[in-house]
């Protein structure tokens, strides 16, 4: 292999959750192709079978731990809709803060600790004037802890620590390439910004633990939340909860419009050559989510649904989950699967989809995957036959094609902030820009959501669950539903089929399914594998640049197999 | 049948006053844990609205699920010393399946009480076999709840005897599985009181020898005849009065007496 | 005798990282006595921590992932207590970890390939996942290797291993029934090394990091309980120090969520809590910082630091299935079933004892006689 051309193997992939394994194809400095394998598999949709649906949510929270909740939410969504139950208002109103809360916490833990060192050279910080660095820091934010000393501090402690030779999490990277741009100030504000991130994310959970008891893994509960609403009780969501709340959702906006966005910002400037690479696929889809007049109730989504064909924003197509002739389909193509009568290939809409495990690859040990067969424990999603990207860009664009106010002002702002036309939008930059963007919407609305709650209980209306069709007796014999979402990554949605008060069937078709997964029967790649051809790599031994490609995606490995 | 004359009847003391106490002690402990257990599972909903420090009744039954428990427990004790020490009806040799006539006698009381296809009844002065073994599988469940119930108790429990059985959680897998298998016993003491009341009627009905009282007052009556031929048989004894010289050793109980 | 000075001057110890990080000394013993009260360890104990991490250099630890959902190195990060989080990735030298490492591919299995080579013996081995092992270990690959390759090579050379959460210590919910990848805990494989076994789905962050500092402070294992599990932390049910006891014990309960009793915050035991069977610090730590956990936010416990404890439902039901039967068949059902067909079985026995067995209770010998005997004397009155 010539330092220039050949094989390329990135496994593991890694600041990423899961098990995700990138082989490209390198030739003349530039990826030619590129293959993406999911390499875990634990096989839920395999044993919620048989279980009551009502417990279906706990299972499915546990398919991810840095999206939790997202699944949760999903699967609770899925079993309503099957049932036909409708959720009280504030139960709806507590699952929007708490969607808010995840969405913004993802994003910052995705931007700092998952994907900053891609743009930021730690070892260049140490070179850093502290007093310079403020001056910066001051002048793109007014987030006070930015002070000379502040900074001069932490680069001491810095310093220390790259001096005791044990470089830890920051040992054996890519320090040095030529891809880092940033001048040693900005890579300081960086690295003090990581270690702020990590210390504030764990505060803005909180929001989950008061309303879910705990996170990670916060409690859903099919029919509602299973918080209850009253003022006048210590044992419940009662005035002190609701002002903690409040307190964290500010601090939460604070952080994102003086922290994360500011700095997304001031970084981004320096890699605007990456607004033109990684933008891969064409079509993007987003289900939706954020509803305030009910589930069912597509035009009070906050984030509305809906697909984009061939970048062309404008006409946002109609999407419907339930299409079982015409919309979406899992194929099995180059997966590790089979149908129960032994095919190994082709598609199924969730409700008739199956997941029955079939490891066909080499052996392990192994030193590649055999990329013209199967080669992946995903499956490969497709929505009328077209790969689709999902994620913040996706919810991003729908927002803006469709016209939605604030979506469009938001992206609007931002282009404008950054000097940079909408096309700059589809590649690696524009996908970790649109996530800032997003973020910032949802710390707004999180608060948004908060004070509607506030209003309705002091409208008196503190219901948080519907006991209507709890009890399986009350159930019909059989019914299917879907519950969608919008996870951090994208769109996600679960189908069920109920019969006689057990699951019959459970799929679930994640963000991370959709753009991680392996190519379909025609060849037609997805997202990750799209994303990486053209993209240039200057020392096939670093794949500096394959990650920031792969990590603008923020991928889920865990989720995307399950 | 009726033209047979008027059978002379022989008054034989049967339970001992020990056998007799712990009957009962040990029938009201099982209703007793059988309540408190069942309001343990299934607390019902008569209180709402109150403060917590208004009340303790829920404290108050498993406080005497515990109690009861060491009743129970101290009572089969018991009973199991004293078939060792108490007279051969008491023995525990009936209780348990070891000789071939004891399985010649399960069939006989099968055909003759249950299925009813035989009318020779099987005359015992104890119980047959089949309601002996009976009280051996009652045993072994009432050993099973002793068990598992303080091994459920262990963790909450500062003294040292309920941690004897601690080993029982590991292994039933958790203690949910444990309590699963405690819980479920239960509706085995339910449907075993049920047949046996049942039974008990149905002898002393079809019977008469007294079944009934005996457990009350030690007393059965039994057809002279019959007695002496089992006397005669020299498998069993009879306690009458005047006590007979002491039993000779072997089993204590005997085949059915045929007519 | 507690000079903040490192052995060798050259690399620093833990406190002195922390002070050249900007943490007051004062900060730092609150810290070491926090940890000390929640380790469960008598008074003079915080002087022993802070000792301990004034003189030691940051020892080795490699962060294993497997068949898990990454919540487990969430938990941890939302480790609250200041110095906790610092320490954890600082004060250790985290030199694998996947979540969090800068370094991928080839770059970070050197790292992993060094570690384990260069300081056998002494660095820690923390394990979040667990191991399939059916189909050649095919369903859990990383940089080419079987999950089980890994875990034994790494586990080899460990001083000591941590299993984080219910999948390392218990197979957690891959191995649900029926378990399709045959998914395996830690220490079912391994069987020669000193296994904590820190259960929870996730476990309580400040756990998590409570259980490092005691590695790291007494380098011996905590007091661990049968199953493994460090009794500080994992001693008491959480129904023994719940906020909603005195409901219990007034037997004032919850019948559906959000009823009258759920707002006053009243027992759930009816609707399925698990606490009275889960050992785990959840009521009395709390999750994220002294927040809340499950049963205050309205939500039963479902038993997540127990062994099985998917295979223990369904949740909102009290008890679970009985294993074996259809999956609807709870006791009472079985119970009932059997009850019914005795109850009737006693009426139909009865009335066939009346028909069968006329003869036998009849005119009985002994009545006979009686009856001949009362038919005489009213013959002669
Ligand atoms: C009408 C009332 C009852 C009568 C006449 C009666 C009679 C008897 C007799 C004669 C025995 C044999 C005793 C022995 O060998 O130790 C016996 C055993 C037993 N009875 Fe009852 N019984 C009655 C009610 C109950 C009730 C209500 C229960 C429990 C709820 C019960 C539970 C038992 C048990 C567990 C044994 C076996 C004890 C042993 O093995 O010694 N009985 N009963
Ligand atoms: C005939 C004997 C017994 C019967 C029928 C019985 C029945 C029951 C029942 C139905 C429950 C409720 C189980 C549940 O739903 O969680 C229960 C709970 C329990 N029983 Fe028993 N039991 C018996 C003997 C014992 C004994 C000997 C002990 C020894 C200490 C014991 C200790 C317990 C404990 C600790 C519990 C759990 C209570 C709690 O949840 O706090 N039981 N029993
Ligand atoms: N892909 C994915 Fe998730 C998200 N966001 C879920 O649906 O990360 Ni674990
Ligand atoms: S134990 Fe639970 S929380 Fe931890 S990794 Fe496993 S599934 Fe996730
Ligand atoms: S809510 Fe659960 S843990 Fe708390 S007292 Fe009730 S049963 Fe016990
Ligand atoms: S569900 Fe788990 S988080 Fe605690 S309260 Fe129960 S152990
Ligand atoms: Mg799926």
């Amino acid at each position: 292999m010539s330092a220039t051309a050949g094989r390329i193997v990135v496994d593991p992939v890694t600041r990423i959750e899961g098990h995700l394994r990138i082989e490209a194809e390198v030739k003349d400095g530039k990826i030619v192709d590129a293959w993406s394998a999911g390499t875990m598999v634990r096989g839920l949709e395999i044993i919620l079978k048989g279980r009551d649906p009502r417990d279906a949510w706990a299972f499915c929270e546990r398919v991810c731990g840095v999206c939790t909740t997202v699944h949760a939410l999903a699967s609770v969504r899925a079993v309503e809709d099957a049932l036909g139950m409708q959720i009280p208002p504030a139960a709806e109103l507590i699952r929007n803060i708490m969607f808010c809360v995840q969405n913004v916490q993802d994003h910052v833990i995705h931007f700092y600790h998952l994907h900053a060192l891609d743009w930021v050279d730690v070892v260049s910080a140490l070179k850093a004037d502290p007093a310079e660095t403020a001056r910066i820091a001051q002048s793109i934010s007014r987030w006070p802890k930015s002070s000379p000393r502040y900074f001069a501090d932490l680069q001491q402690r810095l310093t220390g620590f790259v001096q005791s030779g044990q470089l830890g999490i920051f040992a054996n990277a890519y320090w040095g390439h030529p891809a880092f741009k940033l001048p040693p100030e900005v890579n300081l504000i960086g690295v003090a910004h990581y270690l702020e991130a990590l210390e504030w994310q764990k505060e803005i959970v909180k929001v989950h633990a008061v309303f879910g008891g705990k996170n990670p893994h916060p409690n859903y509960l099919v029919g509602g939340m299973p918080c209850s609403l009253n003022l006048e009780e210590p044992n419940a969501i009662n005035a002190e909860r609701l002002a903690l709340v409040g307190r964290l959702l500010k601090d939460a906006r604070d952080f994102v419009e003086q922290v994360y966005y500011s700095d997304l910002l001031a970084i981004a400037p320096y890699y605007l050559d990456w607004a033109g690479i990684g933008g891969g696929l064409e079509n993007y889809l987003c289900y939706g989510d954020l509803p305030t007049n009910g589930f069912a109730n597509l035009p009070g989504y906050k984030f509305k649904r809906g697909a984009i064909l061939g970048r062309n924003l404008a006409e946002v197509l109609p999407v419907d989950p339930r299409d079982t002739q015409a919309g979406i389909e899992e194929l099995i193509d180059h997966s590790w699967y089979e149908y129960a009568g032994g095919a190994t290939t082709g598609g199924r809409h969730p409700w008739q989809g199956e997941t029955n495990l079939k490891y066909t690859g080499p052996k392990p040990p192994y030193e590649h995957l055999d990329v013209d067969r199967k080669y992946s424990w995903l499956k490969t999603p497709r929505w009328k036959g077209h790969a689709m990207e999902v994620g913040p860009l996706a919810r991003m664009l729908v927002g803006f094609a469709g016209g939605d106010t604030e979506i469009k002002a938001a992206v609007t702002e931002a282009l404008g902030a950054l000097k940079a036309p909408p096309a700059a939008l589809y590649s690696t930059l524009g996908r970790t820009a649109a996530r800032g963007i997003e973020a910032r919407l949802c710390a707004k609305w999180g608060l948004e959501f908060f004070d509607a709650l506030l209003a309705l209980v002091k409208a008196g209306d503190t219901r948080t669950f519907t006991k209507e069709r709890w009890e399986p007796s009350t159930w019909p014999a059989e019914c299917r539903g879907v519950g969608t979402s919008e996870a951090p990554r994208g769109a996600l949605a679960h189908w069920i089929v109920i019969k006689g008060g057990k699951i019959e069937n459970y799929q679930l078709v994640v963000p991370s399914t959709w753009n991680a997964s392996p190519r379909d029967a025609r060849g037609q790649r997805s997202a990750y594998e799209a994303s990486l051809i053209g993209t240039p790599v200057h020392d096939p031994k670093q794949p500096l640049e394959i990650i920031r490609t792969i990590h603008s995606f923020d991928p889920c490995l865990a989720c995307a197999v399950h | 049948m009726n033209k047979s004359p008027s059978p002379e009847y022989q008054r034989v003391y049967v339970w001992e006053q020990p056998v007799r106490w712990f009957h009962w002690i040990n029938a009201a402990a099982i209703v007793v844990l059988g309540v408190t257990g069942w309001l343990i599972a299934h607390p019902p909903a008569f209180l709402s609205g109150e403060e917590a420090a208004h009340g303790y009744w829920f404290g108050a039954v498993r406080f005497t699920h515990f109690v009861t428990a060491y009743v129970f427990t101290a009572n089969l004790a018991f009973r199991l010393y004293w078939s060792v020490a108490g007279n051969k009806f008491a023995n525990w040799r009936n209780f348990l399946p070891l000789t071939s006539a004891q399985f010649r006698q399960v069939w006989a009381v099968l055909k003759v009480d249950i299925l009813q296809s035989s009318n020779k009844p099987v005359h015992t002065l104890g119980h047959n076999a089949v309601a002996y073994f009976t009280y051996a599988g009652t045993g072994v469940l009432s050993l099973f709840q002793i068990a598992s119930g303080f091994a459920l108790y262990a963790p909450t429990s500062a003294s040292g005897f309920p941690q004897l059985f601690a080993w029982m959680t590991p292994l039933f897998g958790s203690e949910q599985n444990l309590r699963l298998f405690h819980y479920a016993v239960t509706w085995a003491f339910a449907i075993f009181t049920v047949i046996h009341v049942y039974l008990v009627f149905y002898h002393d009905y079809v019977e008469g020898h007294g079944v009934l009282s005996s457990m009350i007052g030690g007393w059965k009556f039994m057809e002279k005849h019959h007695a002496q031929a089992e006397q005669a048989s020299g498998l069993s004894t009879l306690v009458t009065r005047p006590p007979p010289p002491p039993p000779p050793a072997g089993l204590a109980h005997d085949p059915p007496a045929r007519r | 005798m507690t000079t903040p000075t490192s052995g060798t001057g050259l690399v620093p110890t833990i406190y002195e990282q922390v002070l050249s990080r900007g943490v007051s000394r004062r900060d730092f013993l609150k810290f070491c006595t926090w940890m000390g009260a929640y380790l469960g360890l008598e008074h003079g104990a915080a002087a022993q921590i802070q000792r301990a991490l004034e003189s030691k250099r940051r020892i080795p630890v490699v962060w294993l992932h497997f068949q898990e959902c990454t919540c487990c190195s969430e938990s941890f990060l939302r480790s609250s207590h200041p110095i906790v989080a610092d320490i954890l990735l600082d004060r250790v030298s985290l030199d694998y970890t996947e979540t969090l490492q800068a370094a991928a591919g080839h770059q970070a299995e050197e790292i992993l390939r060094d570690t384990i080579t260069k300081h056998r013996g002494e660095y820690l081995m923390l394990v979040e996942g667990s191991v399939p092992l059916a189909a050649d270990g095919c369903y859990c690959v990383v940089g080419g290797r079987s999950a089980l390759d890994t875990v034994k090579e790494v586990a080899a050379g460990a001083k000591a291993i941590i299993a984080w959460g219910n999948c390392a210590c218990s197979g957690c919910v891959q191995a649900a029934n029926p378990n399709p990848t045959r998914a395996t805990p830690i220490n079912a494989i391994i069987k020669d090394r000193p296994i904590v076994n820190v259960q929870g789905c996730p476990p309580i962050a400040e756990v998590m990091a409570g259980v490092l500092v005691h590695l790291l402070t007494f380098d011996r294992l905590p007091q661990l309980d049968a199953l493994g599990r460090p009794k500080a932390f994992y001693a008491r049910r959480v129904h023994d120090t719940c906020v909603r006891r005195a409901n219990y014990d007034a037997g004032l309960f919850v019948e559906t969520f959000d009823d009258e009793n759920a707002r006053k915050g009243y027992c759930l035991y009816k609707v399925g809590c698990r606490g009275p069977s889960t050992y785990n610090s959840c009521a009395s730590m709390r999750w994220n910082n002294g927040t809340s956990f499950p049963i205050q936010s309205g939500h039963p416990c479902i038993g997540c630091s127990e062994a099985n404890f998917w295979d223990n439902g369904p949740f909102y039901q009290r008890l679970p299935n009985f294993p074996g039967f259809g999956i609807e068949s709870t006791a009472d059902r079985i119970g009932l079933a059997v009850g019914a067909a005795t109850v009737g079985g006693a009426l139909a026995h009865a009335v066939l004892t009346n028909v069968r067995k006329r003869g036998e209770i009849g005119p009985h010998p002994g009545e006979d006689a009686e009856k001949a005997e009362a038919a005489d004397q009213g013959g002669a009155s």
